[in-house]
């Protein structure tokens, strides 16, 4: 039990923490909506000019660039999540002959970073003719985000009580409806928090998109906030602005999507 | 047909050997218990029956058909769990309905045989919960319904009545022997329990360091154990042992331990070392010199101090003798 005290105190060092993680972020947006014309300082309030987000939208080509970035983060995510669910199946659930060596290789794709990469996947890349592609930017972060996707639901599926399959097989259940009709109902909050972490890794990938494309057609937005950066560097408030069109849809799929994965934790904690 | 047979089967993972040369016939419509201690291979022998474990070496049929290489799901078995395995997500109905699903029976065959064993399980205002929303009881009779509803030619349980507590336990025993009785479906039953096996079981296999040691009807078991190790297993509590001639060893149960009195083979002296106050009657251990421990059972209440001595005597009619190696002479 908690006396009142104890409790007073703990949500004291939480608002702090909130307010640590919150502050910057409210700095963004106060700065995103300050006078264009007055003089930009960061997380200063000023009024709102919305108008700075039109400016921004326009000059950092976002309407093109979040075209590319949503075309590749969806992409990657369901195609990913996908193989991830199925890779993790097997890994978490079925016996086979060299399954533990395999699922280290698989690992290595979660180990070795981008920028270890980088330089013979562009040449590879450059063999193939994909650069300048999609492909450039939607095979390689499959590839990433397989092993930790593999990994993730690995994880999950070794939660799964083992008799739950079992039931399913003798019952007369093909591996392919247990996964789908039996287990993945379960998997739910592992599947979505998956999902909003791909999409996040996916969504503010930047060397990648840096090297692999010059096309203006095929920059993602995360590219555009920097070339955007680049021209205004004294026009703090369009980057801010600019920053906040980039961040706001994984925002939104975060928040829209953490109401789902509550849901379903909260179904699975409730028993007997 | 649903009878089954265990022909000379080894299981072995890695280096452990989980079941050695296990042969058992169990006959069509017979309540089969094995049952044995941890580690005894009786869950591994239930799993491989199920197809769950491969076969490492020997055959195994059922009815006349050999299943070795056979899909869990061609087998025409039900199972119940341990942990029930019920599908979580759907309804008790949907969990019941499941395995006629799949098997693509008619809509209509399916509510009938649902309803048929939601009544004979008295589960059928339960139908429309989920497994979550169900007391433990509940959740294992639905598990028991599962099974129920396919009419497999062969019922596997392993330690069915494990999770629930102790009355409901003794309930459920009553209850799925009088349900085995009215369907009259094969059963192989595993559990860890001696009680429950003798209660149950028509056949009771004991099984042990995955070697079968026995296979007999309850009384046979308790009346003429094969080894020492069944006639310590079998009984609660089970045989006490004393030293018998060449080495070997005489077997004799609580009931043929009497306080000395003339007739009785003896006498043995020996200390109280505890005394089991159970109402009806009062167990009693008796150690006696060399290191042996004697049990008697007493009718009522037994006015006895641990420590004090006391002076005992077998039933000559009671006591097995066993050889050095433990067999039954």
């Amino acid at each position: 039990m908690t006396n009142s005290r104890e409790q007073a105190i703990a949500y004291t060092i939480l608002s702090a923490f909130s307010l640590f993680a919150l502050l910057p972020i409210v700095g963004i947006v106060f700065t995103a909506l300050q006078d264009p014309n007055g003089v930009a300082t960061f997380g200063s309030f000023d009024g709102l000019h919305f108008g700075n987000f039109a400016d921004a939208w326009s000059e950092g080509h976002f309407g093109t660039y979040l075209k590319s970035s949503v075309i590749v983060t969806v992409t990657v995510v369901v195609v990913a999540g996908f193989l991830s669910i199925l890779a993790g199946y097997a890994f978490g659930m079925m016996r086979f002959r060299g399954s533990e060596v395999l699922f280290y290789v698989i690992l290595l794709g979660l180990m070795i970073p981008t920028e270890a990469m980088i330089v013979p996947l562009y040449y590879d890349f450059r063999d193939l003719g994909l650069v300048d592609t999609y492909w450039a930017l939607i095979l390689p972060q499959i590839g990433t985000s397989i092993a930790f996707g593999t990994f993730w639901m690995r994880a999950f599926f070794r939660t799964v009580p083992r008799s739950l399959v079992e039931a399913a097989r003798i019952d007369g259940a093909s591996s392919w409806f247990t996964l789908w009709r039996v287990i993945l109902p379960l998997a739910r909050p592992a599947v979505l928090t998956m999902t909003v972490l791909l999409a996040m890794w996916t969504w503010n990938e930047f060397l990648l998109a840096l090297v692999m494309v010059s096309d203006e057609g095929l920059r993602t937005a995360p590219l555009g906030l920097s070339f955007f950066q680049g021209r205004n560097l004294t026009n703090l408030t369009l980057l801010a602005a600019g920053a906040v069109i980039v961040a706001a849809p994984i925002v939104l799929l975060y928040v829209f999507l953490q109401r789902h994965f509550i849901r379903g934790m909260l179904s699975g904690a409730v028993k007997g | 047909m649903g009878s089954v047979r265990f022909v000379d089967v080894d299981k072995r993972f890695g280096t452990v050997e989980a079941v050695r040369g296990l042969s058992l016939d169990i006959a069509d419509g017979e309540f089969m218990v094995l049952v044995g201690p941890s580690g005894s291979g009786k869950t591994t022998a239930l799993r491989m029956l199920a197809g769950l474990e491969s076969v490492t070496g020997g055959e195994i049929f059922i009815g006349d058909r050999l299943v070795n290489r056979v899909a869990p799901r061609e087998r025409d078995i039900a199972m119940v769990f341990q942990d029930y395995a019920l599908y979580p997500q759907m309804t008790v109905f949907d969990n019941l309905a499941f395995g006629l699903r799949r098997r693509g029976a008619p809509r209509d065959q399916i509510s009938a045989r649902v309803a048929n064993a939601a009544e004979l399980l008295d589960i059928g205002r339960l139908l429309d919960r989920r497994p979550g929303e169900l007391s433990g009881g509940q959740a294992q009779r639905v598990a028991l319904g599962r099974a129920l509803v396919r009419e497999p030619q062969v019922f596997l349980m392993d330690e069915p009545l494990s999770n629930l507590d102790a009355k409901l336990r003794t309930q459920t025993r009553g209850e799925i022997k009088r349900l085995q009785g009215e369907v009259g479906t094969t059963t192989v039953y595993v559990t860890h329990d001696q009680v429950e096996a003798m209660t149950m079981g028509d056949r009771i296999a004991v099984l042990r360091d995955g070697e079968l040691q026995q296979v007999g009807t309850p009384e046979e078991l308790y009346e003429r154990p094969a080894n020492v190790f069944v006639g310590g297993f079998i009984g609660s509590p089970g045989m006490s042992f004393l030293p018998g001639e060449d080495g070997g060893s005489v077997g004799v149960r609580p009931e043929h331990v009497r306080p000395w009195a003339d007739g009785l083979h003896g006498p043995i002296e020996g200390r109280v070392a505890y005394v089991e106050a159970l109402g009806r009657e009062t167990l009693v251990g008796v150690d006696a010199d060399g290191d042996i421990r004697l049990v008697a059972v007493l009718e009522g209440r037994a006015d006895l101090e641990v420590g004090a001595p006391l002076r005992v005597g077998l039933v000559p009619a009671g006591m097995q003798r066993f050889d050095a190696g433990g067999r039954r002479l």
